[in-house]
């Protein structure tokens, strides 16, 4: 005689349902989802590029401060799809747990323990029925000492992998797609090419030509390590390169 | 742990003395990807699929299989996160050990605390069990062991067991061909049958991963 549901608990907190899964981890995927913008991530041969929109409803609002894109130390950025409080707060996080590393241990923390770490704490919030799963998926990038450019997406769910190429949001299945086939042969791209790759990826998920102020671009260089947002005037130096190529 | 709100059970006894929460939890090993392991009479090997949801994952920067001391390593199925959270705890535990007595982990001891870690959350408060089951293959003074520890904290020695998508295939596959006295080149060579057995699409070096553990005692991880 089995019980079946949870008692209908399955659904509000992080217990198992029958089949064992975890809905509120799923909701919390599709809360990702529902925030409406899409981001790309394309790792090159020596840099890395996030892309994301960068949707202002509101006229009235100050549009340097409509953001997801969010350095961590000089050397690491977190772009941050999905609700953007959820976003702040992971951020607010990432941020003081990389300072107490360098304080701690001496050196920078690498992108893939800031992942690591980001990723456990997330798992935490799906095993303990107190903290709901944060709604946000968190691209992290940098360049490794020893690996050189990485890029990182952790999850909801805490899951955290090293990517060659990567999308989150609502359009992340068709960026997908489009980038398995760009990235089949195991392309080294230049910095530009990196660049251009995720920021066409992104025009041509969502069908769209952006304005330089439509999207958020940040990069990180092996010969300039540091994690950089991209002015107006370099995104449109890049926007031109891209439809001077079609 | 955590909020005094729910300083409850989450996993309570159904009317028929079941713990559903337990059921479902190995409900959601039995939908990860397959693992086994074989204990031979010189040595262990655990295996997995390592299916990765893109081919734009750097396989690289997966690791299945972990070792918890050099000479003791574990692969799992089911909910990789809640795997990487048993792995630290056990290393902790296992060092701890280390510093106490100043030697290694018996293999026995390491699966018992890891296997109360597991029971602990399917009693406390507020929490949920782990959605794992592990197989932990060790050498140590008394030989080559390969133990099963499932979600409900219950763990058992085997001679060779499989866990996860193609249990049931997998498990009449090695009891066909497990042997007592079976060397470790034969064990990992069936270990690798067992995995195609079940494999959906082309097996190679980059969608499975191999730990072995020989006479040596140092657990390692065949490059594919």
């Amino acid at each position: 005689m089995n019980r079946g549901s949870g008692g209908g608990y399955d659904r509000h907190i992080t217990i198992f349902s029958p089949e064992g899964r975890l809905f509120q981890v799923e909701y919390a995927f599709k809360a990702v989802k529902a925030a409406g913008i899409t981001s790309i991530g394309v790792r090159g041969k020596d840099s890395v590029c996030v892309v994301t929109q960068k949707k202002v409803p509101d006229k009235l609002l100050d549009q340097t401060s409509v953001t997801h894109l969010f350095p961590i130390t000089k050397f690491l950025g977190l772009l941050a799809t999905g609700m953007t409080a959820d976003a702040r707060t992971l951020v607010q996080q990432a941020r003081n747990e990389a300072a107490e590393f360098r304080f701690r241990y001496g050196y920078e923390m690498p992108v893939d323990v800031l992942s690591k770490w980001i990723a456990d704490k997330s798992q935490v919030y799906t095993q303990h029925a107190y903290m709901r799963p944060l709604g946000v998926v968190a691209m992290v990038l940098g360049i490794d000492e020893e690996k050189g450019p990485q890029l990182y997406k952790c999850d909801p769910a805490g899951h955290f992998y090293g990517h060659k190429a990567t999308s989150a949001g609502s359009k992340e299945q068709e960026a997908i797609n489009f980038l398995e086939k760009k990235m089949k042969n195991d392309p080294a791209f230049t910095y530009e090419e990196t660049v251009q790759t995720a920021i066409s990826a992104l025009q041509s998920v969502l069908q769209e030509d952006f304005k330089a102020t439509e999207i958020e671009v940040g990069v990180v260089k092996a010969n300039n390590p540091a994690f950089r947002v991209l002015s107006t005037e370099e995104i449109d130096e890049h926007l031109t390169a891209i439809s001077e190529r079609d | 742990m955590g909020d005094s709100q729910y300083s409850f059970s989450l996993t309570t006894f159904s009317p028929s003395g079941k713990l559903v929460q337990i059921e479902h939890a190995l409900t959601a090993v039995g939908s990860g990807q397959t693992s086994l392991g074989i204990k031979a009479a010189n040595g262990v090997v655990i295996a997995t699929e390592k299916k990765l949801p893109s081919i734009l994952v750097d396989e690289t920067s997966v690791q299945k299989i972990q070792c918890l001391t050099p000479n003791i390593g574990v692969v799992y199925s089911g909910m990789g996160p809640d795997f990487r959270v048993l792995v630290r705890k056990s290393r902790k535990q296992a060092e701890q050990y280390h510093r106490l007595y100043k030697e290694p982990i018996p293999v026995t001891q390491l699966v018992r605390e890891t296997a109360a870690v597991m029971q602990e959350f399917t009693q406390s408060g507020g929490v949920r069990p782990f959605g794992v089951s592990l197989l932990v293959a060790g050498y140590d003074d008394n030989g080559p062991q390969l133990y099963q520890l499932d979600p409900s904290g219950s763990y058992f020695s085997w001679k060779a067991s499989a866990m996860g998508k193609n249990v049931s295939n997998a498990k009449t596959f090695l009891e066909k061909r497990y042997t007592d006295d079976m060397e470790l080149d034969d064990a990992v060579h069936t270990a690798i049958l067992t995995l195609k057995e079940g494999f959906e699409g082309q097996i190679s070096g980059k969608n499975i991963e191999i730990g072995i553990i020989g006479t040596d005692k140092k657990f390692w991880q065949a490059p594919l």
